[in-house]
């Protein structure tokens, strides 16, 4: 399979944009159950903008990575090819995950409380439970018959950064409880 | 076998002089393995000790932390607006039969989270007191500290469930009813038969057959502590079956006793929480029709819900 001109700019976009949005969230979670005022939304805000941040850096570490290995490349068009195949991959897994995240999360904030309670303890709480292990079956995906070096760099890279995300911040500042 | 909660057992205080007490590790791994729980002694043998019995500091700041996760999960189960869905009609029908000076006590309010939302909001009006009480003086603390942070109109102090000191309008509690023995329920309702009281509604963990295993997801997605966790699973598996509390509700004679279990909400995971309601039989009819179209999620003792079940 061949990517085409589309998907040379929309695969790596959907992907910054999933693991962005998904390290403000491992921000907001990090930051959990450490503070037990009852007005937290700037608490709450704040967390989940250093989440952004440190999904934003672990991010740019991985474009100047696959950056640096494209120019070092004499294929970098296939490479570039090869990368986009593998992103495409991974968004196979990532993105019925995030839909049904983006559905639970609607649900939780639209509907009357025991239907919210429904939709914490059979989608948001589980899938808490289940995303590491999204993340690694979307790596799994995109390695999947791949032998060059730099698909694996910069989905190895990926992956770990998003999983890194929320201890990173829960560490750096939420370590101790207010 | 006894299923126990470590946090249960890792701080004591005299009833009478209100003395912290020392707590030896080896008695507390000793009942907990005695209760085939050898998982949660290691947690306890892990905790600080010196001489072989808790450092109470540390355990102090172990349960504060323990409770400040827990009120995560309360917050995300909507608890509080849980109480007020119950607690405005009653208040109002309190308030239509002439009670004067209103008062709501949460009963084991740990760190305070409901007592401090309902401040908050304030949507219970301004004629309503509100007090926090706990046996724990190191939670009622927190409670009192964060309250004063926020500069929130509401009180907290130490008190015994079964000898409560503070007289209340309504009684509430969520989350407590487990943490006593059949034979003490009973006790527990009775210490709530006030003169001055309307009712009670107390929250807990509805024992179905999925509970332990929902407790033990829910609990591992949202807690760090390892006792949080554990204690979360161990309080689904103890809770006690709807018949068991209604009974034991029932023993204070001068109040109607339901459970309020809207019947399309009966599923288990929809009904995680669900409370035993207490009220003056003459303020009853008020409630029910306050209440409107949910009043039918009222069930009595011969009334039961579909999946009440027997005593466990
Ligand atoms: C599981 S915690 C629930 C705390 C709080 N209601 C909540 O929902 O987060 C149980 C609480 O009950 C308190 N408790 C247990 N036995 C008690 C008693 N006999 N009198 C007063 N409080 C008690 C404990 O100290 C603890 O704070």
């Amino acid at each position: 399979m061949h990517a085409g001109q589309f998907d040379h700019v929309a695969v790596p976009v959907a992907l910054a944009a999933v693991a962005l949005v998904d390290a403000a969230f491992a921000g907001f979670r990090a930051a959990t159950g450490r503070n037990a005022r009852i007005e937290k939304r700037r608490y709450n805000l704040r967390a989940a903008v250093r989440g952004l941040a440190i999904g934003a850096a672990s991010l740019a570490v991985v474009a100047a990575v696959l950056g640096i290995g494209l120019l070092g490349t004499h294929d970098a068009g296939h490479a570039y090819d090869a990368l986009v195949q593998a992103g495409h991959r991974m968004l196979m897994v990532l993105m019925p995950f995030a839909a049904a995240v983006v559905v639970s999360l609607a649900g939780y904030w639209l509907l009357p409380m025991r239907e919210s309670t429904f939709v914490i303890l059979v989608g948001l709480g589980p899938f808490t439970l289940a995303r590491p292990l999204v993340v690694l079956a979307a790596a799994a995906l995109a390695l999947h018959d791949s032998h060059r070096w730099l698909v694996w760099a910069g989905t190895l890279l990926a992956s770990g950064g998003v999983l890194l995300v929320e201890p990173w911040v829960h560490r750096r500042w939420y370590h101790e409880p207010l | 076998m006894a299923v126990l909660e470590i946090s249960d057992l890792i701080a004591a205080w005299d009833p009478g002089t209100g003395a912290r007490q020392p707590i030896a590790v080896a008695d507390v791994t000793g009942r907990l393995r005695a209760a085939g729980d050898h998982r949660a002694a290691r947690i306890v043998e892990r905790m600080p000790a010196t001489s072989g019995v808790l450092e109470p500091e540390s355990v102090d700041r172990l349960l504060v932390r323990v409770h400040t996760e827990l009120q995560r999960l309360a917050e995300e189960l909507h608890m509080a607006e849980r109480f007020v869905e119950l607690l405005r009609p009653m208040l109002d029908a309190a308030r239509s039969a002439g009670f004067r000076r209103l008062r709501v006590v949460d009963i084991g309010c740990g760190i305070g989270y409901v007592i401090r939302w309902l401040a908050t909001t304030r949507v219970l009006g301004a004629d309503v007191e509100l007090l926090g009480v706990d046996q724990n003086p190191v939670l009622i603390a927190e409670a009192s500290r964060l309250a004063l942070d926020e500069g929130l109109p509401c009180g907290f102090a130490c008190a015994d469930a079964f000898a409560l000191a503070e007289d209340a309008t309504v009684y509430i509690s969520s989350g407590v009813l487990h943490h006593f023995p059949v034979d003490e329920l009973g006790d527990f309702f009775r210490a709530q038969d006030r003169p001055g009281t309307a009712g009670f509604i107390h929250y807990d963990i509805a024992a179905t057959r999925l509970a332990p295993a929902g407790a033990w997801v829910f609990h591992r997605a949202r807690m760090r502590e390892l006792l949080g966790r554990h204690d979360g699973v161990n309080s689904a598996r103890r809770a006690h079956g709807d018949r068991t509390l209604v009974t034991a509700a029932g023993q204070v004679g001068t109040m109607d006793i339901f459970l309020f279990a809207p019947i399309r909400h009966t599923n288990p995971f929809c009904a995680a929480m669900r409370p035993v309601v207490g009220i003056r039989p003459e303020l009853s009819p008020a409630l029910r029709r306050l209440l409107g179209r949910r009043a039918r999620a009222l069930h009595g003792t011969d009334d039961p819900v579909p999946s009440l079940r027997a005593a466990t």
